[in-house]
């Protein structure tokens, strides 16, 4: 079964740091990812995963009687954005949560563990 | 159709539908084809007798509906897989029961998953587990037929689409999923034994229905101590059914009931299953609660249940539990200490119980204005008749 895992945090986390104290972020959690990413090549070898420029970047587009109406992002006021993706087949649910806790996001955002539809 | 026919199909549905759904790895499928079989058996059974091995001629027969079903399916793909699959399912008419494997803990590990709501896993293991049929489990619950199939229907699809896997869950899951799966069979209980008066003999099937699970879970489970120690406390709590409600359908304190009216065979029974929980040296919480309904059944000093309690607390410091131990510390004998730990409960907001017990309390301390004020605030908080009339005639002793 073909999953996908979003990642979700909350992003203003890490606006107006320093880029000493992101770089410091970035390696403490840095042996978990190792970890994550040595599980789901065990469990999946095609995985594909996908970090996204912040969510602040974003354009949104809508369509407004054939008008094209472009805003910045992001389009919704929670607090917690999509922050990357992964498209993963796993065996099962419980393997796909199994592996979405295992995102280090998974601590201070959350995952959202999607099955995609199979046509 | 007949008793024991009905009887037999109840017994069958879970092993026919177990075996199939974790062949063909779609419940929907699996219900299906064993639906057919008890169709067949329904017209030839009456004709040419039960077979030797009803479930073998079931598991038989429902493999090869299944067979023909998927004959008539468009997807090729997926035929071939499916038929080769249903090569492994025994197909003989006289085999022992036996050899069919018994997948029907897998069932029901699959329908308490808990990607599943809470409502849908209690459906759908009434359903597929303890084989009722759909209108009996919509009259127990008080929905519409069709509002009860909707929820197995969706509950069906979410088990497909999500992946929901069919299996007894691997070792490092377990801690997880066993509580689970009692928890449904707790609250399929007590869905029967909270009814009022009016509707007491359908929902007193599902107490009957929950003990009957509990002890399936028991043969297919049996290290488990949680397991015996549920089925412990459902017949324990079961056996005082007809003593808790009095004539005007007001709920009678386990101090004042009629002993006459305890289901003393059930009592011995849950004795018996306690026991067994507490030789495996690993006390849970079903079974702490368990040797608290036993100390009462069997007089236990006071001290002993606060006790009891008290280990139960550690397992499960919810505010209903520390409520409850508070109330067994004064009945014990040292009510300031209770009300000292009634003070400490926090998210209790808005439940009648808490104040009332803390008026009780206070009432045995001779506080008597204190008393008054927390049964006032108990009577604010509820709109049950016999409740209020019993807080009222309190409210009157202490002066208020």
């Amino acid at each position: 079964m073909r999953y996908a895992l979003l990642v979700y945090s909350d992003q203003s986390d890490w606006d107006g740091i320093g880029d000493e104290e992101a770089d410091a972020r970035r390696a403490e959690s840095m042996p978990r990812w190792l970890t994550l990413f040595d599980e789901m090549d065990k469990a999946d070898p095609d995985v594909a995963g996908k970090e996204l420029v912040a969510a602040a970047e974003a354009k949104v587009v809508r369509v407004v009687d054939g008008e094209t109406v472009i805003t910045d992002g992001p389009f919704a006021e929670t607090k917690e954005q999509i922050g990357g993706l992964f498209l993963t087949t796993l065996p099962d649910l419980d393997e796909a949560i199994r592996i979405a806790s295992l995102v280090p996001a998974a601590e201070y955002g959350s995952l959202e563990v999607r099955p995609i539809v199979e046509r | 159709m007949t008793l024991s026919l009905e009887a037999t199909f109840r017994e069958e549905w879970p092993r026919a539908v177990g075996i199939l759904s974790r062949v063909l790895g779609d419940l929907s499928l699996a219900e299906d084809a064993v639906q057919d079989a008890f169709a067949t058996a329904l017209e030839r059974w009456p004709r040419d007798g039960v077979p030797r091995s009803s479930g073998a001629w079931i598991v038989a027969t429902a493999r090869n509906g299944a067979i023909d079903r998927i004959r008539r399916e468009k997807t090729f793909a997926r035929k071939a897989e499916l038929l080769a699959r249903l090569e492994d399912v025994p197909a003989d008419e006289d085999a022992d029961v036996s050899s069919i494997p018994d997948e029907r803990l897998a069932l029901l590990f699959t329908c308490c998953h808990p990607a599943l709501a809470v409502e849908a896993r209690i459906a759908l293991t009434l359903r597929e587990v303890a084989g009722l049929q759909t209108p009996e489990i919509a009259r127990a619950f008080l929905v519409t037929e069709p509002a009860l199939a909707q929820r197995l229907v969706r509950a069906k699809r979410r088990l497909r689409d999500t992946g929901i896997p069919f299996r007894v869950p691997p070792e490092h899951l377990l801690p997880d999923r066993v509580p689970d799966v009692l928890r449904v069979l707790y609250l399929v209980f007590n869905e029967g034994y909270a009814a009022s008066a009016g509707e007491v003999l359908v929902r007193r099937e599902l107490c009957a229905e929950a003990i009957r699970l509990a002890k399936l879970v028991c043969v297919l489970m049996p290290d488990e101590p949680e397991a015996f120690g549920l089925l412990a406390l459902l017949l324990l709590q079961d056996a005082r059914r007809d003593a808790r409600v009095g004539p005007d359908g007001e709920l009678v304190l386990l101090a004042d009931q009629d002993r006459e009216l305890w289901d003393a065979a059930s009592i011995d029974e849950g004795l018996r299953v306690l026991g067994r929980a507490e030789s495996m040296r690993r006390a849970g919480p079903y079974q702490l609660q368990a040797a608290i309904a036993a100390g009462h059944a069997e007089g236990a000093a006071p001290e002993v249940i606060a006790a009891t309690y008290e280990a139960l607390e550690r397992l499960d410091p919810s505010p209903i539990v520390r409520l409850n131990r508070a109330v067994a510390v004064a009945l014990a004998g040292d009510v300031e200490e209770g009300l000292g730990l009634i003070d400490g409960i926090e998210g209790l907001d808005g439940y009648s119980y808490l104040p009332a017990a803390r008026a009780d309390l206070l009432r045995r301390l001779a506080r008597n204005d204190e008393a008054a004020a927390s049964y006032r605030e108990a009577l604010m908080l509820t709109d049950n008749a016999p409740e209020r009339r019993f807080l009222e005639r309190r409210l009157r002793e202490v002066g208020g």
